[in-house]
């Protein structure tokens, strides 16, 4: 065995900037987020709906901020047009390009559909309120409860055209081991819930809403999260040390011997499991003691969002630093300017920006199955279900959003 | 491990939850990350390209000529000569093993499918270029290129890589790499075409030559004479050179580990 230096070789830089990062982050919270709002909002379960309402917040937000972070991490943006006049049907990128503006057109309709009959209560609100409220919300006729079920199931099947291509994108590369794997784009997903379930549960104290069964669902929720990710990660490891050829095999060899991936591997695992384990006693409680302790859940939260958006830094950003025909790492240190830090908090302030809005002209509390109006009411007797309960007891409080 | 531990692991992983998604991969790499036609060119030739790294003395004239040539932004290379330095351990005997690197222009190019917009496409004749007026910049072709081929022009903003010098082949004169080479180590041609220099070269040494990462299933037409084996893939080797940086953090140069 001789032993090589490398002498001389050039310095590569990475080709994809934190931008990419963010976008994969924000589109994931947005596909993952649809999800949780779609067993109440398009399938009817009545028990899902003060979830959703947070969970559509959450994807509307997401959706909207999710393309400006694409768009940036373009070299030339401005020639975005290009996706559109060239398209190339043997690109996953392509491919991409065509879903993404469908699906973000089925989740700014499919919130209009359901905030609309809360929209129509407020055209009466004095000020800047009620003039959003008359011109958001088109008229006063019903909205058919078959129309939002009909767009919430384009727009889900849309959502896992965006999970399949963000995951194929990335995974087909076989210039990178680490990428080139079929467990990447299940990863994506299963740590994009894990993040979208950690928002809910942040969301639901910072808006007010404090609803404990909000919170147990997204406990549940990441607790499944949780297993199939550590399952498919498990698979992954298995798959590597068991061949000497293929790429996951290629991928562990890639990163062998570097004391900074041992040190992710090991603060990426240790974090799920704690995250698991927290979620999993949390859950395991008796019901008495839930309220207590279910009101610190927003820890556990904020958790999740930096296991999911930390793993898309490693899976997007260290990969990029592993040469891959010379030898050891590249440097990578995060530039201060729009391509490094400012373009991380840049679309996180966007995204907060976002929020606020539809936090301030928008009756989001009040998001419904369909119907008009008069379904909101506060002047009708008790309804019989308790969710249309928890909507008129929402109407109460909202007089401060218009 | 031993083989028994090994066969038991294999088992759990076949067994665990996303076995069926593997005719999927099948898919999203056959279906959709084909090759789109080819266009532009001379069809009735394939330019390829055989260094012999016999003659090859790493002094990086053919860095030098290509950046002049190309006008490329200082720090990026279409063309560059890697250097290692290879010690026995048990004589001691210290050799230097120079790689030339360029693009491979590739029979199944893995840049050219990924792009979203066609800009970057295989002519006729092999060569693989970019379309800088079309390219978007994705940087999606810069990832894939499994040889650092390829990088983002800083002037352009578009993907940018070697071109076998397309615009000098065309008025009859030879890329500037080949041109410069001292040793004249670097031989292109038209490989259809059987009396030329490097048809007659490829059919004299056939199995002495060698391509970068043949496992990758790119079929490079960039030909390697006098390799040696372990540099075929990324080699095993350590990197040394640290950068020396100013006290505001500029860099001044490198210096070595040892």
């Amino acid at each position: 065995m001789n032993s090589t230096i490398e002498l001389l070789a050039p310095r590569y830089d990475i080709a994809w900037y934190p931008w990419a990062v963010q976008y994969f982050f924000m589109i994931a919270l947005s596909y993952a987020t649809l999800w949780l709002a779609a067993p109440a909002l398009v399938f009817g379960k009545q028990k899902w709906l003060p979830t959703a309402r947070l969970a559509l917040l959450a994807c509307l937000a997401t959706t909207l901020v999710a393309p400006v972070a694409l768009l940036a991490d373009l070299h030339q943006p401005l020639r975005f047009w290009h996706f559109y006049a060239y398209a190339n049907s043997h690109s996953w990128m392509s491919v991409g390009s065509l879903i993404l503006p469908l699906y973000v057109v089925g989740v700014i309709v499919l919130a209009w559909l359901a905030w609309r009959p809360a929209l129509q209560a407020n055209r009466q609100a004095p000020g800047i309120a009620g003039f959003i409220a008359r011109w958001l919300s088109l008229g006063d006729s019903p909205t058919p409860r078959a129309l939002l079920v009909l767009v919430g199931l384009c727009t889900l099947a849309l959502s896992t055209g965006i999970m399949l291509y963000t995951g194929a994108e990335v995974a087909i590369v076989k210039a990178r081991p680490l990428w080139n794997t079929v467990w990447l784009p299940p990863m994506f997903v299963a740590t994009g819930f894990i993040a979208a379930a950690g928002l809910i549960l942040v969301l639901n104290p910072v808006t007010g809403e404090r609803s404990t069964v909000v919170s147990g669902q997204m406990l549940k929720v990441m607790l499944g999260a949780c297993l199939v990710a550590g399952l498919v990660a498990g698979s992954w490891f298995l798959d590597g040390i068991n061949a000497d050829v293929g790429s996951v095999a290629a991928a562990m060899q890639s990163v062998r011997g570097s004391a900074e991936w041992r040190s992710t591997a090991l603060w990426g695992g240790l974090t799920g499991l704690a995250l698991f384990g927290a979620v999993l006693y949390l859950l395991s409680r008796p019901a008495p003691r839930r309220p207590a302790l279910y009101a610190w859940t927003w820890v556990l939260g904020l958790v999740a969002l930096h296991v999911g958006w930390m793993f898309r830094w490693v899976v997007l950003m260290d990969v990029q630093t592993v040469a891959r025909h010379s030898a050891g790492f590249h440097h990578y240190g995060i530039p201060a300017g729009s391509s490094g830090i400012l373009g991380i908090v840049g679309t996180f302030g966007l995204w907060l920006a976002a929020i606020l809005l539809i936090d301030l002209f928008v009756p989001w509390r009040q998001a419904r199955q369909g119907g008009s109006a008069a379904d909101l009411s506060p002047v009708t007797p008790a309804p019989a279900h308790p969710a249309a309960q928890s909507a008129a007891e929402n109407s109460e409080g909202t007089p401060s959003h218009g | 491990m031993d083989p028994i531990r090994r066969s038991l692991l294999g088992q759990l992983a076949r067994l665990s939850a996303g076995a069926a998604l593997v005719p999927l991969s099948s898919v999203a790499n056959a279906g959709i990350n084909q090759q789109p036609p080819r266009r532009e060119g001379d069809p009735t030739k394939r330019y390829g390209m055989l260094i012999d790294l016999r003659q090859c003395i790493g002094c990086q004239a053919c860095t030098v000529s290509c950046h002049i040539e190309n006008a490329a932004p200082l720090g990026s290379f279409r063309t560059t000569v890697a250097q290692y330095e290879v010690e026995h351990q048990e004589t001691g005997e210290v050799a230097t093993f120079m790689l030339p690197r360029l693009c491979n222009h590739c029979e199944n190019p893995p840049c050219v499918p990924v792009c979203p917009v066609e800009a970057t496409f295989q002519r006729q004749d092999g060569i693989v270029v970019v379309d800088s007026d079309r390219c978007v910049g994705c940087a999606y072709c810069v990832n894939a290129c499994p040889y650092d081929a390829r990088f983002i022009n800083e002037r352009t903003q578009t993907a940018d890589k070697c071109t076998f010098c397309a615009h000098r082949l065309e008025a009859g004169l030879l890329p500037a790499c080949v041109e410069s080479c001292v040793g004249g180590a670097r031989i292109i041609g038209d490989m259809r075409d059987p009396e030329s220099q490097i048809s007659r070269m490829i059919a004299e040494h056939g199995d002495a030559l060698m391509v970068l990462q043949p496992e990758k299933n790119t079929m490079p037409q960039v030909f390697y004479l006098g390799m040696d084996e372990r540099f075929v893939t990324r080699p095993q080797a350590e990197p040394v050179a640290l950068d020396v940086l100013d006290p505001h953090g500029k860099e001044m140069g490198y210096e070595f580990h040892h």
